[in-house]
């Protein structure tokens, strides 16, 4: 493997999935880069987490998609997170009678260096520093908030290079929002690629090194965080 | 007094052989959403190779009748099920039965259809004498069996990583692919493990009898399965509680129903059924309407 092939994390191209033959995703295509986040917004229905799901081999797709370099198709989804991929799914899935230690404990079972299991442990705890204290709790008795931290806590378990998550922020307090999108920050800053499929505009556009807007399972715009502000760029995003 | 303590231990006894064939049922159905009637093929198989190897000494005959439910049981998944992963529970379960009717002849075939005896145990089916009330050592013995097994169960589900993917994977098979769970790894233990529960209910079954035809393994089979969508088949523990409870109340029917109506005690079990189908559809012990599975 490069040093061009690690820097590249993640490579999507002319990505298409449909569903009984009606097309969801188009022929998209994006890279996301080691250290950088990469948004991916549009309306309801606009194929975002098909493109997720097509990444993880959870879906039917055609098209490239590699990970640093390699082409995973055909790779069932517990062999692609054992290629660097991680997904944090939308409305969060942690397992609810399970406690937070063995959601957690779970997250690492495709961890490919098992020896570091401890030091993974103790990075996601200071992380979600609110998890330590709620290790024996059941994870379905945790907020809203608390389960999203959760969730990513236990994606990054399995020691991923490339992070991906869809509607983060889906039913989450503002503050909640901001404690998610601060660890994201802090994960980003650590090297690892962030794609984040999201419904608010505004604040993934700010956070996001690039942002796609997807159009009926068509990227047609490309945004920058400076066009987080720009009211005329939001609405042609949303409305075309 | 006397009588009723007898029969309630009996009943106990009755719900948890059944509680452990429902068990063999809902683990496997919580993994791949596939209600494997064939479940009682495999006890079947089981109890015949205690019956056949019973002369070879308990200590050879019980870990083959193990290995052979669990053998049988691991087959069924990889030369029928595995291949038909993309199918609704519907198709699965028709599957399932079209299976139990092929393995029924063949039992036949090379068995044939009269059954085979041997005393499996014989010991156990002896009563005792306590305080005055005579109890059957055979559901003492179950009794005890089961709550080993489910201890024995609950350790490795809670205890061990294999055992928390297996819960994670039969609380949402989806996610637990995501988060990087073997599917293969899974579905084989829950088969597996199906398997060696299968084989406590031939153990208990054959000692009861002393004898096994081709469909030795189908009436409880249709109990079981009708005890876990009682309990709500979408829960490991609802497919235990519910079998139970079928078991239980099955042979307290047989015991107190008046003479002349104790033939039709299941028929009273399936009008219980019918209720809960009507005002509990997801199963008396799953909250809400049961979980949604993608």
């Amino acid at each position: 493997m490069s040093t061009a092939d690690i820097r590249q994390g993640l490579l999507v191209e002319n990505l298409e999935v449909a569903y009984n033959g009606v097309p969801a995703v188009r022929g998209i295509s994006f890279e996301v880069n080691a250290g950088e986040a990469v948004g991916l917004i549009g309306p309801n229905g606009a194929g975002k987490s098909s493109t997720l799901l097509a990444i993880m081999g959870a879906t039917a797709r055609s098209g490239l998609v590699t990970v640093h370099g390699n082409d995973i198709a055909g790779l069932a989804p517990e062999k692609v997170v054992r290629t660097g991929l991680a997904l944090v799914p939308e409305g969060r899935h942690v397992f609810a009678e399970l406690s937070v230690a063995d959601n957690l404990r779970l997250g690492a079972v495709a961890r490919r260096d098992k020896s570091t299991y401890k030091e993974a442990l103790e990075y996601v705890l200071d992380l979600f520093p609110i998890l330590r204290d709620f290790g024996h709790r059941h994870a379905g008795l945790l907020s809203g908030g608390q389960q999203q931290q959760l969730a990513i806590a236990r994606a990054l378990m399995s020691d991923p290079d490339i992070l991906m998550l869809d509607e983060p922020s889906l039913g989450l307090s503002p503050t909640a929002v901001d404690s998610v999108f601060e660890a994201l920050d802090v994960v980003r800053k650590a090297g690892k690629a962030v794609l984040i499929v999201e419904q608010r505009a505004e604040f993934t556009i700010a956070f996001s090194d690039r942002t796609y807007v997807l159009h009926d399972g068509v990227i047609t715009l490309s945004l920058k965080p400076e066009d987080a502000e720009n009211v005329d760029v939001l609405t042609q995003a949303y409305f075309g | 007094m006397n009588q009723f303590i007898q029969s309630l231990v009996d009943a106990i006894s009755a719900g948890a052989v059944l509680g452990l064939a429902a068990l063999a049922i809902g683990l496997v159905f919580g993994v791949i959403r596939l209600a494997n009637f064939a479940t009682g093929e495999i006890i079947t198989a089981a109890a015949y190779s205690l019956i056949l190897t019973w002369d070879l000494g308990w200590y050879v005959s019980i870990p083959i009748s193990i290995l052979v439910a669990v053998g049988i049981s691991l087959l069924m998944e990889l030369a029928v099920f595995s291949r038909m992963r993309k199918a609704g529970p519907a198709t699965l379960l028709i599957a399932s039965f079209g299976l139990s009717f092929l393995l029924q002849r063949v039992y036949e075939l090379i068995f044939g259809n009269n059954v085979r005896t041997a005393p499996v145990a014989s010991g156990l089916a002896q009563s005792v004498e306590v305080g005055g009330i005579r109890i059957q050592m055979l559901s003492v013995t179950t009794i005890v069996l089961t709550a080993v097994l489910l201890i024995a169960l609950q350790l490795f589900l809670t205890k061990t990583s294999l055992g928390l993917q297996l819960k994670a994977a039969a609380a949402d098979f989806r996610t637990a692919r995501l988060v990087g769970i073997p599917a293969g790894r899974v579905i084989g233990l829950s088969f597996a493990l199906s398997g060696i529960l299968a084989a406590a209910v031939a153990f208990v079954l054959t000692v009861q009898s002393g004898a096994v035809g081709p469909d030795f393994g189908v009436r409880i089979t249709i109990l079981a399965l009708v005890g876990a969508v009682i309990g709500g088949i979408d829960k490991i523990s609802g497919s235990l509680a519910g079998g139970f409870v079928v078991g239980f109340a099955t042979s307290m029917l047989a015991a107190w129903l008046p003479e002349g109506m104790t033939n039709f005690k299941d028929a009273f079990v399936f009008v219980l059924v019918i209720a809960v189908l009507l005002f509990k559809p997801s199963g008396l012990l799953i909250k809400g309407r049961g979980v949604v599975r993608t």
